[in-house]
């Protein structure tokens, strides 16, 4: 098939998936994923065109690269101890148990059994906040720490994917020293940069993060090594500056959202295999458990330490699993590191980590925000008169 | 036996023209019978399972600035027609919400809109369904 043919009908899926996705109320990268899915398994067609590996690949660093914007520093600050215990934890665990069941029992190689341990060790903020932000409680003490522990967790995911994989060339030091360069600099730069040329049509600003992004990428693959940690560290640096630039955020998302990420996802549909998923059932429960029973060993008692009036709702919502896993599964399969049943298998847990533990936490675990409300206003100290005003992050329209 | 006496109503809006329907109806009531009313905005279902949580952010913007304009002419047909009212804008499940908030906030008569929902009212039944079978109040449901 023609790349523009490939190319006319992803669109196309992309498309139907954004109008269902409205319809249905289910985030529109799950039904890329679903339509991918279809479109590979009935369709056969080819998810290796170039093309199609690069925009993918491109999608997946500038998904790592938003999901650091979205940070708010000052929430994770507040709670910064308690979440790196809690966030650590929930990485650790499912890491090293899913890396030594797959490398052990399943008889995967080394790599590949990283590959698993990374991708099945993941939390989906996203999942997360959706849940969150729907019942209200985003606002309360335990919803901002289980976000903040979920940022610890994404952030030990892109650490481990960028970091086992390195074999040191001899750009490995080039591409650490240009990441920190962009890292320091960019946040300083943007100001000055976005009062010029920013808010145009034509989008300057954008272009110079996707050209960051891209030489990042280009380095990385020199230095045999991964954009995703310096590409989710540069989002994390300039979350400040897109927290008091909300439009600028908000036109950088419509692009990714309209012309990347469908590719990603659908990309990352197109490659599971049903046949090979369906042939493999014990596999894929063993997979699933390797992340779900050490979530739940590992958070469950920090859960009900650091909150034990919600310790289940926690522990469900940090065995949640999506973008990230997504994203590490694709990586080892373009790196040929893991096969396509592999991928299918690990894609499959990823996407069923998202849908289960997220429904049981809403249907039978989902504190009462009005409650929660009460009692952060009990325990939350009054504010010093010399505190430094906080910049109110926008809040929900309210009459 | 003494006759009902509304003070406190209730009714939910979503912007559809059922929902404007149940106002309608709602300040009739509230007009005739001196009575406060309550409109409340349902935000409803955010984007489930989402990949980023920019979906999630963009989808409440917009949710909230489409609750924000809803409101603010419910109050003002409110207020031309000497209704006291307040409003509020709540995300969550309708039925849930409904509930829950007429409880709280000691409301003595809930309005809400007859949707047909063909699968939703096969699945799970209607929001004017669940609420009329779990509200603590009596329910109008306006048709």
């Amino acid at each position: 098939m023609e790349p523009v043919q490939l190319a006319a009908i992803l669109m196309g899926a992309a498309l139907l998936a954004s109008m269902v996705s409205v319809k249905v109320g289910v985030s529109v990268a799950l039904i890329e994923l679903a339509f991918g899915i279809g479109l590979g398994n009935v369709f056969n067609l080819n998810p290796d065109q170039s093309w199609l590996v690069l925009i993918a690949s491109f999608a997946s660093v500038v998904l790592t690269f938003l999901a650091g914007a979205e940070v708010d520093p000052d929430d994770f600050r507040e709670r910064l101890g308690v979440s790196v215990t809690i966030g650590v934890a929930s990485f650790a665990g499912p890491f090293v148990v899913a890396t030594l069941v797959a490398v052990g029992p399943l008889g995967w190689t080394t790599k590949a059994a990283l590959i698993a341990g990374t991708a099945l060790s993941t939390t989906s903020l996203a999942v997360v906040y959706a849940v969150l932000v729907e019942t209200g409680l985003n606002t309360v003490r335990v919803g901002k720490l289980i976000m903040s522990a979920c940022f610890v967790t994404d952030m030990c995911t892109v650490i481990a994917l960028s970091a086992i994989f390195i074999k040191p060339t001899i750009w490995f030091p080039v591409f650490i020293v240009a990441s920190v360069g962009v890292i320091v600099l960019l946040p300083k730069l943007a100001p000055w940069f976005f009062r010029g040329f920013g808010d145009r049509v034509i989008e300057p600003e954008i272009k110079l993060v996707f050209a960051i992004l891209l030489a990042l990428m280009v380095l990385g693959d020199e230095a045999k090594s991964q954009a995703v940690l310096p590409a989710f560290v540069l989002g994390l640096v300039m979350s400040r500056h897109y927290q008091q630039h909300r439009e600028e955020q908000r036109r950088l998302r419509v692009v990714a959202f309209a012309f990347l990420t469908p590719f990603f996802f659908l990309r990352g549909g197109m490659n599971v295999s049903l046949g090979a998923v369906f042939a493999n059932l014990g596999v894929l429960a063993v997979l699933a458990a390797s992340k779900l029973v050490p979530k739940l060993g590992l958070v469950l008692p920090l859960a009900r330490r650091y909150a034990p009036e919600h310790a289940p709702f926690m522990t469900l919502l940090m065995s949640t699993g999506l973008t990230f896993g997504t994203i590490s599964a694709l990586y080892g399969l373009t790196a040929h590191i893991i096969d396509r049943t592999q991928f299918s298998l690990l894609v499959t847990v990823v996407v069923l980590s998202a849908i289960v533990p997220t429904a049981i936490a809403q249907r039978w675990f989902s504190p009462d925000v009005e409650a929660e409300r009460a009692g952060d206003a009990r325990t939350t100290p009054t504010p010093s008169p010399h505190a430094p005003p906080r910049v109110p992050a926008p809040e929900a329209a309210r009459s | 036996m003494s006759p009902y006496q509304f003070t406190n109503v209730l009714v939910a809006i979503d912007g559809s023209d059922d929902a404007d329907k149940a106002l309608d109806c709602a300040l009739s009531i509230c007009s005739s019978l001196d009575a406060q009313l309550t409109v409340l905005g349902i935000e409803g279902k955010l984007p489930a399972y989402a990949a980023s949580r920019g979906e999630v952010d963009e989808v409440k913007r917009e949710k909230d600035e489409f609750f924000a304009r809803v409101l603010s002419e419910a109050q003002q047909t409110a207020t031309d027609r000497g209704v006291t009212v307040r409003t509020d804008l709540v995300p969550g499940h309708s039925a849930d919400v409904i509930i829950h908030y007429a409880a709280a906030h000691a409301h003595d008569l809930i309005v809400v809109a007859h949707h047909a929902h063909i699968f939703g009212d096969v699945l799970v039944g209607s929001t004017a369904d669940r609420v009329a079978h779990h509200a603590p109040c009596p329910v109008m449901v306006v048709r």
